[in-house]
């Protein structure tokens, strides 16, 4: 497996001493190393350690450890509800992603044109720089009960009264798979792109038809992608907040939405340390799939 | 397989990708619909051309104090997260550090893990340090999820680089520091500008961790029309996205000038 040691000229064929020493070079990680440390590693332990123990340790020196945030998230309903429901909607929205991303990835790997290739890219890039509050507000005017979709069937004859669009799962849903599709097809683009076309041709040569050719080979080949693309938009999807919020109204309920509802209404520190805790344990076993992932397939690709 | 089928396989892949491009692109379009709309709240299909949620939004001082505060956060992410992933790049790629790949995992980890997880937790040691929100805060927050853009597409641009230029200049008789600075810094300088342009666009629209670290009465943009929309959905907000959204639009524009968009999907 490449590793990022391989692309270092002078270390990668042949025997070599000993392993080559510390360049000077490796100082210049010192400023991302100190942001991440102190503003990062040292936050999430901090929120590690309050969502074990009773209060504020620095308003009140009789702090105790305490496992009542995690009791308390296991003994209601509600919580694992919430828990449920974020994951479902996560499942759900990394399905749709999947089967909208792969065909235009496909396109996109296959597009011999360089002016197509980078309209395309474009059009799906443009949607990933607009942010999530605008984009969720797009998806408001368009499934609401006088959005375009309703308005327009009410408009046509075709319904009587406004289709539940919104406020629902189905809302948050549609509108996150818009947000994270991107996300999916870059991924998949990169692996099928990889794909030697001339293994297609090979097999439709051999008689194989064009359908029959992509599900026997390039769709195999292209598990990976499928795989890392899968992850990433799942890893995204359940921490989003705007869009269940916005899109979900009171019907959704889910973790990301909890966490904020208990430090901004309840100014309960401690628990919503826990609830992150939970989502984190979560993202991390996603993450690390990922990587693992991408790692094992495409080599050095996998650094970034 | 006949001809006629074969069309019909074409067709198909086409009609549906037209489709899904459809899907990604409409939503943009009909914010620029509404935008226009003079109706006072959003309706279809719409019934004319007014510019009066451009003017008011620009009229509103909510709006524009925190346009400018988004604004001036975003340049500064734009400046640090340049200086440290650039940076950080040239150390994981050059240094020779051992465990520079678990390293860089490490640094591109926010992309992945819930941002809104990074606000909350910065938001709890900013709490035990009495610290109310400063704005210092929300840079560094930004910060944290826009350096590892810049740390992909100079990573991007390390990864194609012809080592042997600057063993030649080395040859030639520069010192380490010249090498550095008239070969190694201009060779990575584009991937630098393309991650810093990402940065901007990153933290101009972020919002997760901005819910958590932006004080009352200094909020960001994002953070603004997401208190709007829970109450009101009229044109302005219309104008405000389509504002962010020409933003974005310039941005990608440049960034293809400046780099390239392929080096960026190459990641």
């Amino acid at each position: 497996m490449a590793s990022l040691a391989d692309t270092i000229p002078g270390t990668l064929p042949g025997p070599r001493p000993a392993r080559p020493s510390v360049s000077p070079i490796a100082w210049l990680v010192g400023p991302a190393l100190l942001l991440f440390v102190v503003f990062f590693v040292l936050p999430f332990g901090t929120m590690a350690v309050l969502s074990v123990l009773s209060g504020n340790p620095v308003q009140n020196p009789n702090v105790h450890v305490t496992p009542r945030h995690y009791a308390r998230f296991l003994g209601d309903d509600l919580y694992h509800d919430a828990l449920w429901s974020t994951l479902r909607i996560g499942i759900i929205t990394t399905c749709a992603a999947l089967l909208i991303g792969y065909p235009l990835a496909h396109w996109m790997a296959r597009m011999k044109s360089r002016l197509g290739h980078a309209l395309l890219l474009m059009a799906v890039i443009a949607p990933m720089l607009t942010g999530i509050v605008v984009r969720t507000f797009a998806w408001m005017t368009i499934l609401q009960d006088r959005g375009v979709i309703n308005t327009t069937l009410i408009g046509l004859g075709l319904i009587e009264k406004p289709l539940p669009l919104m406020y629902n799962e189905l809302g948050t849903v549609v509108a996150l798979v818009h947000i994270y599709v991107p996300f999916m097809v870059l991924t998949l683009t990169g692996v099928i792109g990889r794909i030697d076309e001339r293994l297609e041709q090979a097999a439709r040569n051999l008689g194989a038809s064009r359908l029959r050719a992509f599900r026997e080979v390039t769709l195999p080949l292209s598990l990976p992608g499928i795989l890392a693309g899968s992850l990433l938009v799942f890893a995204l999807s359940i921490s989003a907040y705007v869009t269940p919020f916005l899109m979900g109204g009171t019907n959704v309920l889910t973790l990301p939405m909890l966490i904020y509802q208990q430090v901004s209404s309840s100014f309960n520190l401690g628990f919503a340390g826990a609830l992150g805790v939970i989502l984190l344990a979560v993202s991390l076993v996603v993450v690390i799939a990922y990587n693992h992932v991408l790692a094992r397939f495409s080599g050095q690709e996998g650094l970034t | 397989m006949s001809a006629r089928s074969f069309d019909l396989g074409r067709a198909a892949y086409y009609t549906l990708n037209g489709a899904i491009i459809a899907f990604l692109l409409a939503p943009i379009a009909i914010v620029a619909v509404f935008a226009l709309n003079p109706t006072p709240y959003i309706s279809f299909p719409p019934v004319g051309i007014t510019w009066r949620w451009f003017a008011k939004f620009f009229a509103n001082d909510d709006f524009m104090v925190s346009l400018w505060l988004s604004l001036r956060v975003a340049v500064v992410v734009l400046l640090l997260s340049m200086l440290i992933g650039g940076a950080c790049a040239l150390a994981l790629v050059r240094g020779r550090l051992p465990g520079a790949r678990i390293l860089t995992a490490f640094f591109m980890s926010p992309l992945m893990l819930p941002a809104i997880l990074t606000g909350l937790a910065l938001f709890q040691v900013f709490q035990l340090a009495e610290l109310d929100r400063p704005v210092w805060g929300l840079i560094v927050g930004h910060t944290l999820v826009a350096v590892p853009y810049v740390l992909r597409t100079t990573l991007a641009v390390l990864a194609n680089f012809d080592t042997r230029v600057e063993e030649a200049a080395a040859i030639l008789g520069a010192s380490p520091t010249r090498v550095f600075f008239e070969v190694t810094l201009p060779l990575i300088r584009p991937g630098v500008i393309a991650g810093g342009i990402f940065a901007f666009i990153v933290s101009f629209d972020q919002f997760p961790i901005s819910l958590f670290l932006v004080p009352p009465k200094g909020e960001t943009l994002p953070v603004v029309l997401f208190n709007y929309m829970k109450f009101d959905l009229d044109g302005a907000i219309a104008a405000a996205s389509m504002v962010s959204i020409l933003l974005a639009l310039s941005v990608v524009l440049l960034l293809e000038r400046v780099i390239g968009l392929k080096a960026y999907v190459k990641l």
